[in-house]
């Protein structure tokens, strides 16, 4: 076992110096907008400007839409091709990954295209469109979160699962949030990380379907300064991190308990 | 691919008091791209005349009623162009939504293609495109046209007869160098050949995609062959595999942040935009622009108002504005030369601390507004002939 | 419930025998690709009419023609290297990582912490990223120089070129593995302690158990995120355009050009270029799908 873990501390500390390396050069450069010394004036300018709260409040609230739903229809439908319909794997795995070869111009033109005229016309109001978005960012997270959720169930025999919850009489809802979901828990907490850390952080579609996200934010403020943008991508780096520890946290307590109860 | 590489595809005219047009007639090469002349303009409708001060009230009560402005592609860096949407707001306190500011002039147009039935904030009321993209525009049918008062000050040449489009500002190719690292800054193009600029040079953007980048190769091409504009780009694209092989040129998108890190002490971008850098960074560190000896190319954007526009009103209101005394000093704020520049000038409206902040007007004299055919040519050859005359020996991957 | 079909299932075994079982068991999977045809299929479909258009949108075939010019090959070429690079370099490395996050006997808090970590770094791209590793690892990054200053080594001398194929693929990498180590993980987990023990017990060497055992378990997720990995770089388009400007032709490079350029700007080839990339998803895909059958009859 001693050899094992030291093993392990070595790619850890290789992984961590991969990680934080750029970051730190980065963040050096952040704090030098004043000459010949280090300081945070930078970031300050960055704080002062109010735009900066609301937008990643907005784009945290469309990421955690996001996820919600987002799961809810990748879960359901992974789990059923893990159980019923592996035939169906191909399809559904190029589906998942069309979403890479696409540019996401092209996505929302064609969203705006359809969905901005009757019957839809759900860029009429601003929730219509916040609801556009979060479609948009499903699209966009559901390589990483299908990927995950995938792997998740593919290490869980869901097919011995599902079989003993039956025979134990459990319906369908109660196999999938008593006994599949805790199961795959890690897999769900990856899918999440990943959709949260893409919708902060995503341009393309908060900018063309003009909603104040954090993205445009970014870009806006960090077009053409030197300074600034360095220490956006070094706050937006912790805050998102932070954000996760939270949802690593909140994700703690056995996931579905009072799902279940919301589901009947 | 951002609104810094945003310019002109093709480009036609000369702003001309001030500046002397030495562009000799260039070889025309007939493109794809239809020449604006010929495009069938929909002559049908009447160009809505120069408002009267009381059309102008009207005008205003109108645009107040419709409450907001949505315009697409406007870093605020960008000739100021954060100015000049704040003194909108202020005074005519309209809401002002803005679209994609990374944004491209192809993407502009793009914007207003997928929104034609949508009359919600993402359908973008006005444009502002490089200069081939306002003739591409019109004849695409997404623009609607308009004459502003000031219409008559704008020169003939940078403006649609019919009011589709019309020139807005300008600024010549110039050298953004970081003092810090250059303590002595090249002063024209075969300076930056020297041994001593060694990993010192960049572009501020992809030649085969940004127009920008664009005009850098055809500028530093003009000033090798004495101002042939017919054999600039050919010129420009061995200079720069010149360039290349000297180990001077880096290949990186030269951005505000890589210039002030050192990466690329000297970048070939607009003289307005490394003035306006050199504000931004306030001494940390210094910079300097140089506008070169030889090949001063000059490069013009356009204004235009959707022919869909949701917002009818708030864009002409906001043509008024950008072209009003107010607007047009907004851009000068900026470093950009308004197009109303030479009659402001005449007429002793420029205030003189923002005359002394720009560059001396010799700088400009000898500056070159290529057409728009010429443009066409060149754009062409470089785009096409980059990776095979520079890019070639950097290819890091085997080619079949 | 975004998904009535399976709050219906209770029933199923029952129902199933009276209806033909195909039907039923695709109607599980309906919400999905309602989902996939209102939010991809047809919005991304001016993708497939546009390609066969010109600007004027008159049917042609010219944009396909083109794809087979040889700069275009080239760039698909270059794309689908520097794609398999990283996927397999970000595979192994990050499984590397994970292992050790997951199975390393290592206190709870790294595993947190790394699996947190991953989720921003494997989304950290484009521009900042970019800057990043300039400011790192370019000419005058903090790396270069103080390796410079205090060895007197200048990894510009010796071969390194942040601006180059392997810059770009080292680039890369810091969003690749990341997505490795949190897919991964997962799968980890579910290899219990129980069965190593078990095959020591029985005798079976470190290798025999990760041969006979715990590979082919792991076998079609690791598949299956490397060609998510592969994804993942094809489709990048941000960071490279921002460290190579120029230089390095990817194909979403190229479609971003015609798309979206202000030079080239032929939106009708740059959908036919996106046309392309489809098509090189789907043969990864089918070469996938293949590959796991294979390797599932190898490992049986």
């Amino acid at each position: 076992m001693r050899k094992i873990n030291l093993w392990a501390w070595l790619w850890i500390i290789l992984g961590g110096l991969y990680f934080f390396g750029p970051l730190y050069g980065a963040l050096d450069f952040s704090m030098r907008e004043k000459r010949g010394i280090l300081s945070f004036v930078a970031y300050e300018n960055v704080l002062k400007d109010p735009n900066f709260r609301d937008s990643f409040t907005y784009s945290t609230l469309i990421a955690l839409a996001t996820i919600t739903v987002g799961l809810i229809l990748i879960v359901s439908t992974a789990y059923w091709v893990h159980l019923r319909l592996p035939q169906a794997r191909p399809i559904v795995d190029f589906i998942t990954l069309l979403p890479f070869v696409v540019p996401a111009i092209v996505l929302v033109d064609g969203f705006i295209q359809i969905y901005s005229g009757p019957p839809f016309a759900l860029t009429d109001t601003p929730q219509g469109t916040n609801v556009l978005l979060m479609f948009g960012y499903i699209v966009t997270a559901m390589p990483y979160m299908y990927r995950s959720v995938d792997a998740g169930l593919r290490a869980v025999d869901v097919r011995t699962l599902t079989e003993a919850g039956q025979s134990l009489g459990a319906g369908w809802i109660t196999i999938l949030f008593r006994v599949i979901l805790p199961n795959i828990r890690t897999a769900l907490l990856s899918g999440a990380f990943l959709t949260f850390a893409i919708v902060i952080g995503e341009y393309t579609f908060a900018s063309l379907l003009a909603r104040p996200a954090f993205g445009p934010y970014m870009v806006l403020l960090g077009q053409d300064r030197a300074y600034e943008p360095a220490a956006l991508s070094i706050m937006s780096f912790a805050l998102t991190w932070a954000a996760m520890m939270l949802i690593q946290f909140l994700g703690r307590g056995a996931p579905g308990q009072g799902q279940v109860a919301g589901a009947h | 691919m951002n609104r810094k590489s945003l310019l002109l595809v093709l480009s036609l005219f000369v702003v001309g008091a001030l500046l002397v047009s030495c562009a000799p007639a260039a070889t025309p090469a007939p493109t794809a791209m239809p020449a604006p002349t010929t495009a069938p303009v929909a002559t049908a409708v009447p160009p809505t005349a120069a408002p009267t001060a009381s059309a102008m009230d009207a005008l205003v009560t109108a645009a107040k009623a419709e409450g907001q402005l949505t315009v697409i592609a406007l870093p605020h860096d960008w000739c100021n162009y954060g100015g000049a949407i704040d003194g909108f707001k202020a005074k005519y306190g309209l809401t002002v939504n803005e679209l994609n500011p990374d944004g491209s002039s192809g993407q502009e147009l793009q914007a207003i293609v997928a929104n034609e039935s949508n009359k919600g904030p993402q359908a973008p009321d006005v444009v502002d495109v490089g200069l081939g993209f306002g003739p591409q525009a019109m004849q695409q049918n997404l623009l609607a046209p308009y004459k502003v008062s000031t219409w008559n000050d704008i020169p003939d040449s940078a403006k649609d007869s019919g009011g589709y489009w019309y020139g807005d500002y300008y600024g010549v190719m110039a050298f953004e160098v970081n003092s810090d690292v250059v303590t002595d800054p090249p002063q024209d193009w075969s300076d930056l050949l020297k041994p001593e600029y060694k990993n010192d040079v960049a572009l501020s953007g992809d030649p085969r995609q940004a127009a920008q980048a664009v005009q850098g190769v055809f500028a530093a091409g003009l000033s090798s062959d004495n101002g042939d504009v017919a054999g600039a780009a050919q010129a420009g694209l061995n200079f720069f595999a010149q360039l290349n092989k000297a180990g001077n040129f880096v290949p990186i998108i030269a951005k505000t942040g890589q210039v002030a890190k050192g990466e690329t002490p000297i970048s070939i971008t607009w003289d307005y935009l490394s003035l306006a850098d050199a504000d931004t960074l306030a001494g940390n560190p210094k910079i300097t622009t140089i506008v070169p000896k030889t090949g001063v190319v000059a490069g013009i954007y356009v204004q235009g108002i959707s022919a869909y526009a949701p917002h009818p009103n708030a864009a002409k209101l906001w043509e008024e504005y950008l072209y009003s005394d107010e607007g047009q000093l907004q851009w000068l704020k900026g470093y950009c030369h308004p197009i109303r520049f030479n009659a402001m000038a005449q007429a002793g409206t420029i205030p003189s601390d923002l005359l002394a902040k720009l560059p001396p007007a010799a700088n400009y004299a000898n500056a070159v507004f290529p057409t728009l055919d010429q443009q066409t040519a060149y754009k062409t050859a470089i785009t096409t002939g980059w990776d095979t005359v520079v890019g070639a020996n950097v290819q890091a991957a085997p080619t079949p | 419930m975004a998904d009535p079909t399976q709050a219906d299932s209770p029933g199923q075994p029952l129902v199933r025998s009276f209806l033909p079982t195909d039907l039923l068991v695709w109607l599980g999977v309906l919400p999905f690709f309602l989902f996939a045809i209102l939010f991809i299929l047809w919005p991304s479909s001016s993708l497939v009419v546009g390609s066969f258009q010109d600007i004027q949108g008159h049917f042609t075939f010219k944009n396909i023609v083109d794809l087979f010019t040889p700069s275009i090959l080239n760039s698909y070429l270059l794309s689908i290297q520097i794609s398999l690079v990283t996927a397999v370099a970000g595979t192994l490395f990050g499984f590397m990582l994970a292992y050790a996050a997951v199975l390393g006997g290592l206190p709870r808090w790294v595993r947190t912490a790394v699996m947190t970590l991953c989720g921003v770094a494997a989304n950290f791209a484009g521009v900042p990223l970019a800057f990043a590793f300039v400011a790192t690892l370019g000419r005058t990054g903090i790396f270069t120089a103080s390796l410079r200053d205090a060895f007197h080594f200048d990894i510009y001398q010796h071969g390194f070129n942040l601006y180059s194929f392997g810059g770009l693929a080292l680039t890369y990498l810091y969003f690749q593995f990341p997505l490795m180590v949190l897919i991964i993980a997962p799968s980890l987990d579910g290899l219990r302690r129980e069965w190593r023990e078990a095959s020591e017990n029985l005798g079976a060497s470190t290798w025999q158990y990760w041969r006979h055992i715990a590979l082919p378990i792991l076998l079609p997720s690791l598949l299956g995120t490397m060609i998510l990995l592969f994804g993942n770089a094809f489709g990048a388009y941000a960071t490279a355009y921002a460290l190579t400007g120029g230089f390095l032709n990817l194909i979403t490079i190229e479609v971003g050009n015609q798309i979206s350029g202000n030079v080239l700007y032929n939106p009708n080839l740059g959908l036919a270029l996106a046309l392309g990339m489809i098509v090189v998803m789907s043969v990864s895909i089918g070469l996938y799908t293949w590959l796991q059958r294979r390797t599932a009859r190898w490992l049986r």
